[in-house]
Parts: structure tokens; sequence; C-alpha cells
């Protein structure tokens, strides 16, 4: 689950666990980017809603045992990603909700605290879980040594290259973007990184920010296109990290693939760019 | 029928609030509604809960079907006010928000209770008093 949930709450005005459901989508809203779905709103207008049920991972928060949130979701064929029931969890929790009021009372804004720091901390984990998914924890590397210059590639299938030496690592629509060993090492020592900005969208082989070091500015050419989602803003302070290890902590940024497919046709696997490095490394001298 | 504890017997009345999540105009129903069941009118006013009744909830659309109901919709959606003519048969009588309300504040984005300003009450407390003339009237015609 991301940190973006469609909530769907009860939203109930029969039991103060209604109120309570109702107070908990709100305070999710605020707190993530969420959104709710008006469960009255949505028996009368599907198109308004149909989209962000199908597009978010779906949060339904029942008051009671009528389930009415549930019973609305199940008619509509949505997928169900986390469900909650406010009285279970007032139960769980050793609460008794009032019965004589709808207004909700200090053990119920307790409850709602609770239960929404819990579904933040946990969206939060499943979202670093799936970021760590994305990308290998570990690489292996084939390596060309040139005197003590050692130039390592990633073998891993899902790496491609260009010929400006930056390389894109592709999970489904996703991908992340560096540069190679060989830049790092004809470089030297990088000292400043401007990166590009999260949300602008470029085409493939436009610059995707560039590197500084004492020898030379390198413009980084974008091996794909589409939208940058991400900068890996560590290297702001510390470009080192390039020099440490391009591949893995000094990563440049991730992007929101366009059409993948089509950029392929202009990039090179590891078979292909590898004698091109070997052939570049031999003919410059670090 | 409830007792007043006075003598008189007065009738029971339904009230069914859009309590929307989608703009700020469902959650001044949804705190109207609540005054007007809990301080003004206890006993007289019978909140229906919606969800529940367009879900399928028997008892709302049995009482919705039994006794006079007051639909209090935010806007002109008239969600409540079309879920009991779907179900359950006429309102006696309605309210909608945009009759009376800024329409900027009607459709504005729903807070939470903690966000709620001395306004959004003022406005609350103005639907409360519309939906209390409204049982008045009907309980006068009774």
């Amino acid at each position: 689950m991301s940190k973006e949930y469609a909530i769907l709450p009860c939203n109930g005005l029969d039991k103060c666990a209604g109120c309570t459901a109702r107070e908990l989508a709100i305070k999710l809203a605020e707190e993530t980017e969420s959104e709710i779905i008006c469960p009255v709103f949505y028996r009368v207008a599907d198109a308004r809603y149909n989209k962000l049920a199908n597009e978010k991972p779906l949060l339904v928060i029942d008051g009671c045992a009528s389930r009415c949130a549930s019973r609305l979701a199940a008619e509509k064929g949505l997928k169900i990603a986390k469900k909650i029931n406010i009285s279970e969890e007032a139960k769980n929790a050793g609460i008794v909700l009032k019965t004589d009021s709808l207004r909700l009372g200090e053990t119920e804004k307790l409850l709602v605290e609770n239960l929404a720091d819990a579904l933040v901390t946990e969206a939060n984990a499943a979202e670093q879980t799936q970021e760590a998914d994305f990308f290998p924890k570990q690489l292996s590397y084939d390596v060309y040594q040139k005197d003590k210059f050692i130039f390592r590639i990633p073998k891993e299938a899902a790496f491609f290259f260009n010929e400006n030496d930056v390389w894109v690592y592709v999970s489904g629509g996703k991908a992340r973007i560096g540069v190679t060993d060989y830049v790092q090492q004809s470089l030297s020592d990088i000292m400043f990184f401007t990166a590009p900005n999260v949300g602008s969208e470029l085409s493939q082989f436009d610059e995707v920010g560039s590197l500084e070091s004492g020898k030379a500015v390198f413009e980084i050419v974008s091996p794909v296109s589409g939208t940058i989602t991400k900068v890996n803003e560590d290297l702001l302070n510390e470009p080192e990290r390039i020099n440490q290890n391009p591949y893995e902590q000094g990563w440049i940024a991730e992007i929101e693939l366009e059409d993948f497919e089509e950029d392929k046709e202009l990039l090179y696997d590891f078979n292909g760019y590898f004698p091109i490095m070997k052939r570049k490394v031999d003919e410059f001298h670090v | 029928m409830a007792d007043t504890g006075i003598g008189a017997v007065r009738m029971q009345i339904g009230v069914i609030s859009c309590s929307g999540e989608e703009i700020l105009g469902g959650t001044l129903t949804r705190m109207a509604t609540r005054k007007v069941m809990e301080e003004l009118r206890p006993g007289q006013a019978i909140s229906l809960c919606l969800p529940l009744f367009i879900a399928g909830g028997e008892e709302e659309r049995n009482f919705a079907r039994d006794y006079p109901v007051i639909s209090v919709d935010a806007c002109e959606r008239n969600c409540a006010k079309k879920s009991i003519e779907k179900y359950s048969g006429q309102v006696r009588e309605f309210i909608i928000l945009t009759d009376f309300l800024e329409r900027d504040v009607i459709f504005s984005k729903t807070v939470s209770m903690k966000e709620l300003t001395k306004e959004h009450y003022r406005m609350a407390d103005k639907i409360a008093e519309e939906i209390c003339k409204k049982i008045d009237a009907i309980a006068a015609g009774q």
C-alpha cells in the first residue's frame, strides 16, 4: 500500500462509531495525500469516484456491524487493500464508544489519533519496502581494469546504457538513472551536482542535470523519456557519492517512463555497452 | 411516539442529512442534524443515517415510510431527498443550504472537527434553526 489511499468511510450519522469513522477518514486525508470517497455521492454518481477507487489502494472504514462501506465497495466491485472497523478497533483497544451522543469525546478522539498514526506509519513502511523492492539491494558487476583504475558495469538485465555513458535501470513503468564508472573516473573528484527538477518532463537525450569536477563539467544525457519523480538529494551535499559508487548510492534521479520500448531502440544492454566502454577507456588516459 | 414528559405526546419526525464528504456543506448538515436531535428537539427529531438508508437499512426505510421526514441537503444534488423518494416515498419538508448560505462556503473543502471555526458553528446553528421550524410546522399540523 502506498502513502496515498482512496478512503471509503461509512460516514454514518446513526452511531458514534460512524462519526468516528468520518473523523478518521478526514484526518488521514489531511495527513497523507489520500482522497475521500463520499459514500452517499458515490451511489448517485459512479464516474466521480470510479477512477479514484481503481487508481489508489482502497481503505474501507466501517463504523459498526452494518458495514455499509464494505457493502458499498462490494456492490461496486472494488478491490479492498485494507479494511478497518471502528467498533472492533475500539473493542480491541478496550475503549467503549459513546452510545448517548454522536459528539466525539476525548476517548473517541484518542482512538482516531491512534488509528491514524498506525495507518500512516504502516503506509510509510510499505512505501519504503516498495521503494527498496524497486531497485536491487545488491548488484553484480563485470569489471574492466586499466592500470590502477577499475571500471564496473552492472550485469543485471534491467540495466541499459546510452552512448553518453548514462545508465538506466527499468522496472515496470519506473526507471532510475545515473552515470557509469567511466564518467566518474574521467571526471575524478566530483564537486557539484546540478539536479533536474522533479515533475519536469523530458525526452530521450534531453539534459537531466550536470556534474562538475576540477577537470570538467559533464552534462547528463537522459537515456529515457518521461517525467522526473525523484532526485537523489543526498548528492546535493555529497556529490562524492557518485565517485564511491555511481550505480548504488550515487544514482541521479527516478523517472516515470513514457515509452521505454521506443527508447530502448537507442540504448545498449550490458553486452552492447561493455566493449564501447572498454574502447573509451583504452583511448582515454584517466 | 415519544412522551415529552409534560403530558403531551409529540410526533416523531425523521431528519436525514446528506452529511456528504465531498464538500463542507455536508459537514454543516451533519452538525445541524446532530444538534437538533441531541439538544433542540431531543426525542422528537430522529436522525436517519443516509449511508445506512441507501445501503438497505430496513429500520431506516420503514421509519421513513411511516413517519414524516425532513431532508437536509447541502447542494442541488439533493442526495438525501432523492434517496428518500427512491426508497420510502415523499419527504414532508426539505432544506437545501444553497437557499440561505453562501455557495463559496458550502462548496469549500470538508474539514475535521478540530478545524471547525466559530463561523462554521454559527452556520450549523442557523441550519438547525431552519430544521426546527420545519419540525414545529409539521408537528403543528399533526
